[in-house]
């Protein structure tokens, strides 16, 4: 029953989009005057602004993330559920 | 075919490590099997309610929706506004308080305590071996996609994302699936969201589109109006290109199979069951509807877009732009002659599978690519940990457990699981290979799952709404609604297709203008078979004393309170809310 609290998920995904929204911005900046490349999204340099908008999202969790408290490994509701089970045998 | 450059490989890159990361963090809260198989039970409700449509977000979705769209238009999205909607407001409100509150740790074992073990043992052996195949299937149909967009091997790339997905289970068990499955939700939205903006963009927006398909509406024979109009031409099997008509839409597809997948499947409810407390179980599907009423716009606009418009210049789909394609739709080619294929009326038959891949390849360039596909790989990665998550539960709590060995260490059962991680995603990449090699068996063994899933939600209703449902009944209703399937289905057959898989094999008595038409009625005769004889066993054999049923039934169980949360989080208004949203969805576009 012991071991590390459990981390809120919501700061994986941050990072995880912070690190791709910059990798994403930094390509469509300094691939902004490559009108070949951008023939696909007709015209629209869409690395640098959807890489943006994934820097603002992942700057959001990882902010909502980290203010949260460090959630318990095991609520009470969830034990109580987990002594029942064992009161009334279904493990046996 | 398209290639990647250095940056698109590096995105993944960066997704296949926090992935990892997740795993690995996770392993060392990995302590007891209810660590293992039902995360503690300690997982906030949005986070359970992002993985219940996580779970279910895999290829088939994603390929598989945007498919539909171009073959069927925005009625597709009856699967989501009168399908999944309801099905899922109702587990919500109604069936979840008997899952959490039951203490079963297993949807076969909910059927277990409320009927017998004979009911629970067939549920859980179908449903085991049926999740097996459809993560084989899913593995399958990425190595060959992956395979024809990138040149990629088949077996590698099916290989290295089974091992990730080993990797991951096996470490941290469900809160390490659930945990990436909201990551993974994220990723999907996020990779697809910009695909639909460029994509309306360039076909003109909706009014554009609406007029570019009205010219594809008529070419395939039907009214201007048949593709963008979900509910118009409902009225006649022959009007709309689903090819059914709204009761058999309504019945069929909305009521038997919607909530007999998202009210009794254990690959879904099994998120919920991992919700903290009954608040947050109720709470986990009506959440998840939030997001899933607007997805057909992420994943069937797509696939509509795809139709309407064309390759920026000629030759620039490469190989993959072949002549006779609509839109950037290709046609499915015949590998004997590598020549289009033709139907029977000499109508080029379209590779409609292909219209998301293609809508990819078409707008995204080197950047945005490599975060569409790595959205595409979490999207089939995240459908295979849901299978293997709920498989590894049932085999070792409802078939380990249950009948090979009892009463043994927590421990063991721990290791049982993680064993159990392993020698699934084994056995899927088996049944990848035999899906590779003949495609007629998994075709087969589909079909008969579907016979098997189709009663089901006739048991759970009337196992939790009527005390007097014996456990004899429910088994042999469920048999017999097997049976009705199999029977309707033999006797049936879609328009122009061929006896045999598809049906008729017992005479074409019965010929419908679809296959989606004759699943549907397939489901209805095994719903209504399947109902009725379970409540004319239950009325011969001797119900259970109500003791035994408190907690299971409705009718014996005190209503769950909404609790003392704040208005928006309370069940009822969620629900509401949601419905509300479906309506007008429904209206705006019928």
């Amino acid at each position: 029953m012991s071991g590390a609290a459990r981390f809120d998920i919501r700061i994986p995904i941050g990072g995880l989009f912070l690190l791709l929204g910059f990798v994403l911005a930094i390509y469509g900046i300094t691939t902004k005057s490559d009108t070949a490349l951008y023939v696909r999204s007709d015209g629209i340099v869409i690395n640098l602004w959807w890489g943006l908008v994934m820097i603002v999202f992942g700057g959001v969790m990882l902010y909502f993330g980290r203010r949260a408290k460090e959630r318990p490994l095991h609520s009470p509701a969830g034990e109580e559920t987990e002594i029942r089970e064992h009161v009334t045998g279904l493990e046996k | 075919m398209a290639h990647l450059t250095n940056i698109d490989y590096l995105l993944m890159l960066v997704y296949f490590a926090v992935v990892l990361g997740i795993g690995w963090t996770l392993r060392r809260s990995t302590k007891t099997s209810t660590d293992f198989f039902l995360s503690g039970r300690s997982i906030p409700s949005w986070v359970a309610g992002l993985a219940f449509i996580s779970a279910n977000l895999g290829a088939q979705e994603v390929i598989g929706m945007g498919a539909s769209g171009a073959k069927y238009g925005i009625a597709t999205a009856h699967f989501y506004w009168i399908g999944a909607i309801p099905a899922m407001v109702f587990v919500g409100l109604f069936m979840m308080p008997f899952y959490y509150g039951s203490r079963a740790r297993s949807v076969p074992e909910y059927l277990k305590l409320r009927f017998d073990e004979k009911t629970r043992s067939l549920n859980a052996i179908t449903f085991a071996v049926m999740t097996i195949m459809s993560s084989g299937i899913s593995m399958y149909a990425m190595g060959k996609l992956f395979n024809l967009l990138l040149g990629w091997s088949f077996h590698v790339s099916m290989i290295v994302a089974a091992l990730i997905v080993l990797a991951y289970i096996f470490l941290g068990g469900l809160t390490s699936a659930i945990y990436n499955e909201v990551l993974q939700f994220f990723l999907i939205v996020f990779g697809f969201a910009p695909l639909v903006f460029l994509g309306l963009r360039a076909a003109g927006g909706w009014p554009g589109l609406k007029t570019k398909l009205a010219e594809v509406s008529v070419g395939r024979g039907f009214e201007a109006g048949a593709m963008t109009h979900a509910w118009r031409y409902m009225g006649d099997s022959s009007q709309n290109p689903i090819g059914v008509e709204w009761f058999g839409l309504a019945m069929g597809l909305g009521f038997v199979l919607s909530f007999g997948y998202w009210c009794t499947d254990f690959l879904v409810v099994q998120r919920a069951m991992a919700s903290e407390n009954m608040a947050a179980a109720r709470r986990t599907p009506l959440i998840a509807a939030i997001p899933k009423v607007f997805f057909p716009f992420l994943v069937i606009l797509p696939g509509m877009i795809a139709l309407a418009v064309d390759w920026h210049s000629p030759g620039a789909g490469g190989s993959l732009a072949i002549a006779g394609g609509q839109g950037i739709v290709p046609p499915k080619i015949d590998p004997a002659t590598g020549a289009a294929l033709l139907d029977r009326a000499g109508h080029i038959v379209l590779d409609y599978d292909l219209s998301v891949p293609m809508m990819l390849i078409r707008f995204f360039p080197a950047g945005m690519l490599g975060l569409g596909l790595t959205a595409l790989l979490a999207s089939f990665m995240s459908g295979m940990a849901g299978n293997v998550t709920a498989f590894n539960t049932v085999w070792t709590y409802d078939i380990y457990q249950s009948h090979i060995k009892k009463g043994a260490s927590d421990e063991h059962y721990l290791w049982m699981g993680r064993a159990a991680t392993v020698f699934g995603i084994v056995l899927s990449i088996a049944a990848a290979y035999v899906a590779n090699s003949f495609n007629n068996i998994l075709d087969l063994l589909q079909l008969v799952f579907a016979f098997v899933n189709a009663p089901l939600f006739a048991t759970f209703a009337l196992g939790m709404f009527w005390k007097r449902t014996t456990g004899h009944a429910a088994f042999i209703g469920l048999l017999s609604g097997t049976v009705a399937a199999a029977i309707h289905h033999g006797i049936s057959l879609a328009a122009g297709a061929t006896p045999g898989v598809k049906g008729g094999y017992f005479g074409a008595h019965i010929i419908y203008r679809s296959e989606l038409g004759q699943t549907f009625w397939t489901a209805i005769a095994a719903w209504v078979t399947c109902f009725v004889i379970t409540i004319l066993v239950s009325l011969v054999t001797r119900a259970r004393p109500e003791e035994e049923l408190r907690g299971l039934v409705y009718s014996l169980t005190p209503r769950p309170s909404e609790g003392d949360v704040v208005w928006y989080q309370r069940p009822k208004v969620i629900a509401v809310i949601v419905l509300a949203i479906a309506l007008a969805l429904n209206i705006i576009f019928f």
